[in-house]
């Protein structure tokens, strides 16, 4: 019975050629460094799954921010544990990025005809600090408010544009609940989408040009 | 290069493959074990570090220390070492956007910078090298994030051994490094090595030597209550110290006695309907905040006084009146202020007299309140401070001033019998006798300050909070 079900899907989503192309693939010989950039990806799936969970409760709202994570830590049923897988697995996300980077850098597996993959993986790395950046705001903690003071104000250094950027971080002059409101929606909706998207070409790269090998001495 | 370096590359590439494995199942399962193995670190470090609770954000609060989550705290440092380089370290731009844009161009352009099609290790010295200073980099200033520039005592010291470990080196590593690549071609490989070595090895070590002259950081520890029953205890504390001389402890005061500057001032009564019915929760905060300048109330909250209360604070009074006096609100179970006395039991300072008087007393007898130079935030001040501290606490002597007020009767002048030297205490209400039963027993066994010392001294052998005792002395 399940292969005629296999049947009708496959005949509707090509399920064959789906695996050909994506799980079939002849590839060169790695080594558990090659297991850095999908872990990566777990990473960012696991925060996506967590966010999913953790914006069902909180409130982007300066009066209520932090007692909507309060009575997550506390009251939610597994709070404690979504709210901490987020949290632990920001960290690790930037550090195997970062890692995954100096990898494919030492390797040269970024040239010829690579180099795009590499420019994606750049924007991805810069996302990924980004998307530390504006969360960190969320929990609208006393680390949270004057970090993220520190950090625009830097952000305002640049000659000329300098104001003009601090303003549309900030909302305004000053921190507000503007600014916990836009950095929320940059941090659930548009640097994740951006994210996926440059992952989505990120592996679709890969897989059309194969991973690349690790050189040898002819190299 | 050329479409025959291509096809070169094209062909290397499928002899590579022809060798190779398939991505499924090979390399996939490494991927998958790697996850697993993530998943479960995730859920360990969850379940036994878990999230540091930090305190609510207060704006107006400007002593606050920043600092950004710990991968950031490369750049942080960066800037503050930068700005420590006499005349180019005014312009702030350079090192928040030149400096760092350009690390990020040169990221991003590698390919093209790097374009030649050697990628075997020995070929590319050069690259190799300056990838290895920026790890060494990122780390070496990641760990130095939070050392400060400048010792308590002045020094600058630390911040230069700071600036050379982390600026000048790297600095001139490169310059070295480049000058070999470029400039002298004879034997490069080597000499690059060392020099890459060396100057990651001199980098570690300065900033090695920073971490050990760097003072130990002040953990100052912020209480900071989550559950409902924690937060009523801490605006219960705050309460007792900042508000009962005016308040007092039930709230119900209406003609102020005791402070001055303010002796006899009619307030409304902050336990009763006219104050918990018409002000919410955001205006009972302002006005604790603000302070209400035509009452006499001064400005609580550290916008309007810097030593005032953080807004976290002011909402723990909040919600520590809200639950106990505002009848439309049960107020969840709380625990006892002191455990409950046995039958010949004695006193502990430490276990009962302590929260006691922590929450009746301290608010006027502390330091700059008018108390008759009697104060009570320690064991000793109890027992040796004040204008009459010859009588105010004796051991086994039941007429010691302070049994006496607490028990209604006024310590009358002994030179001017008409003069009141001390009023009954407190003094816009009476303990409840159990907490007087607590004092006297104290007093009378000779106020032991620790746990173990009021056990000695109790006749009971069942305890209700001292630890267990077998001596069976009769009390002096």
């Amino acid at each position: 019975m399940w292969s005629r079900v296999y049947t009708w899907l496959d005949e509707r989503l090509d399920l064959r050629g789906l695996y050909r192309n994506t799980l079939d693939r002849p590839e060169p010989r790695g080594s558990w460094w090659n297991t850095l950039g999908s872990a990566t990806l777990f990473l960012f799936i696991v925060q996506v799954l967590t966010g999913i969970f953790l914006a069902t409760y909180y409130t982007p709202s300066p009066d209520h921010a932090y007692d909507s994570i309060t009575y997550i830590m506390t009251d939610v049923r597994f709070g404690w544990l979504i709210r901490g897988i987020h949290h632990w697995a920001a960290t690790l996300m930037v550090l195997l990025v970062f890692v995954h980077m100096v990898r494919v850098f030492v390797t040269a597996s970024f040239k010829y005809p690579r180099e795009l993959t590499w420019l994606v993986g750049i924007g991805l790395l810069l996302l990924t600090f980004a998307a530390g950046f504006t969360g960190y705001l969320l929990p609208w903690t006393q680390r949270s408010y004057w970090a993220t003071t520190v950090g625009t104000q830097i952000a305002g250094t640049v000659p000329f544009i300098g104001p003009f950027i601090l303003k549309v971080l900030r909302g305004g002059t000053d921190l507000s609940a503007l600014t916990l409101q836009r950095f929320f929606s940059a941090h659930i909706w548009m640097l994740p989408a951006l994210i996926a998207g440059l992952i989505v070409i990120h592996l679709y790269l890969i897989i059309k040009q194969g991973e690349s090998y690790w050189p040898r001495k002819e190299d | 290069m050329n479409d025959a370096l291509k096809k070169k590359l094209a062909e290397r590439y499928q002899r590579e493959l022809d060798r190779g494995e398939r991505f499924w199942p090979d390399s996939l399962y490494k991927d998958v074990l790697v996850s697993l193995g993530l998943f479960l670190l995730l859920v360990l470090l969850a379940t036994f570090i878990g999230v540091p609770v930090e305190p609510k954000a207060d704006p107006s609060d400007t002593t606050y220390v920043p600092r950004p989550e710990w991968y950031f705290l490369f750049l942080f440092k960066f800037l503050a070492l930068y700005g420590t380089i006499p005349v180019v370290g005014q312009i702030e731009w350079i090192a928040t956007m030149v400096i760092p844009g350009a690390i990020i161009l040169a990221l991003m352009l590698t390919p093209f910078i790097d374009n030649s099609p050697n990628r075997y290790y020995s070929k590319r010295v050069l690259p190799l090298s300056l990838i290895a200073l920026l790890v060494v980099q990122s780390i070496t200033l990641t760990l130095i994030g939070d050392t400060p520039t400048v010792s308590e005592d002045g020094s600058h010291t630390i911040g230069v051994i700071q600036t050379v470990g982390n600026l000048l080196i790297p600095l001139l590593g490169l310059i070295v490094l480049f000058l070999l690549a470029y400039a002298f071609k004879v034997r490069r490989t080597r000499v690059m090595i060392w020099t890459t070595g060396l100057t990651a090895v001199l980098m570690v070590a300065f900033t090695g030597v920073a971490l050990g002259l760097a003072p130990a950081p002040e953990t100052s520890e912020t209480e900071v209550a989550t559950t409902l029953t924690d937060q009523i205890a801490a605006g219960q504390d705050l309460y007792s110290i900042d508000c009962v001389e005016c308040h007092g402890e039930d709230g119900k005061v209406t003609t102020i006695t005791g402070v001055e500057g303010l002796e006899g001032k009619q307030i409304s009564a902050i336990d009763g309907h006219d104050v918990l019915y018409t002000l919410d929760d955001p205006s009972l905060a302002e006005v604790m905040a603000y302070g209400r300048p035509d009452a006499g109330m001064p400005p609580f909250g550290k916008a309007y006084n810097p030593e005032g209360l953080t807004m976290s604070e002011i909402g723990y009074i909040v919600t520590f009146m809200r639950y106990t006096w505002d009848d439309r609100f049960e107020a969840p179970p709380v625990k006892p202020l002191f455990p409950a006395l046995a039958e010949g039991e004695v006193p502990s300072y430490d276990v009962h007299i302590q929260p006691i008087v922590k929450r009746y007393c301290i608010s006027c007898h502390r330091p700059g309140k008018s108390n008759n130079n009697y104060l009570m935030t320690t064991y000793d001040e109890i027992l040796t401070t004040g204008d009459n501290k010859d009588k105010d606490v004796i051991a086994g002597d039941p007429n010691s001033y302070l049994l006496q007020v607490i028990q209604g009767h006024e310590i009358m002048d002994p030179n001017d019998p008409s003069k009141v030297l001390i009023r009954t205490m407190p003094p816009n209400s009476t303990l409840k006798p159990d907490v007087v039963d607590v004092f006297v027993r104290w007093v009378e066994a000779g106020m032991p300050e620790t746990a173990e010392e009021a056990a000695k001294l109790s006749t009971t052998t069942t305890t209700g909070g001292a630890s267990t005792t077998t001596a069976v002395t009769s009390a002096p």
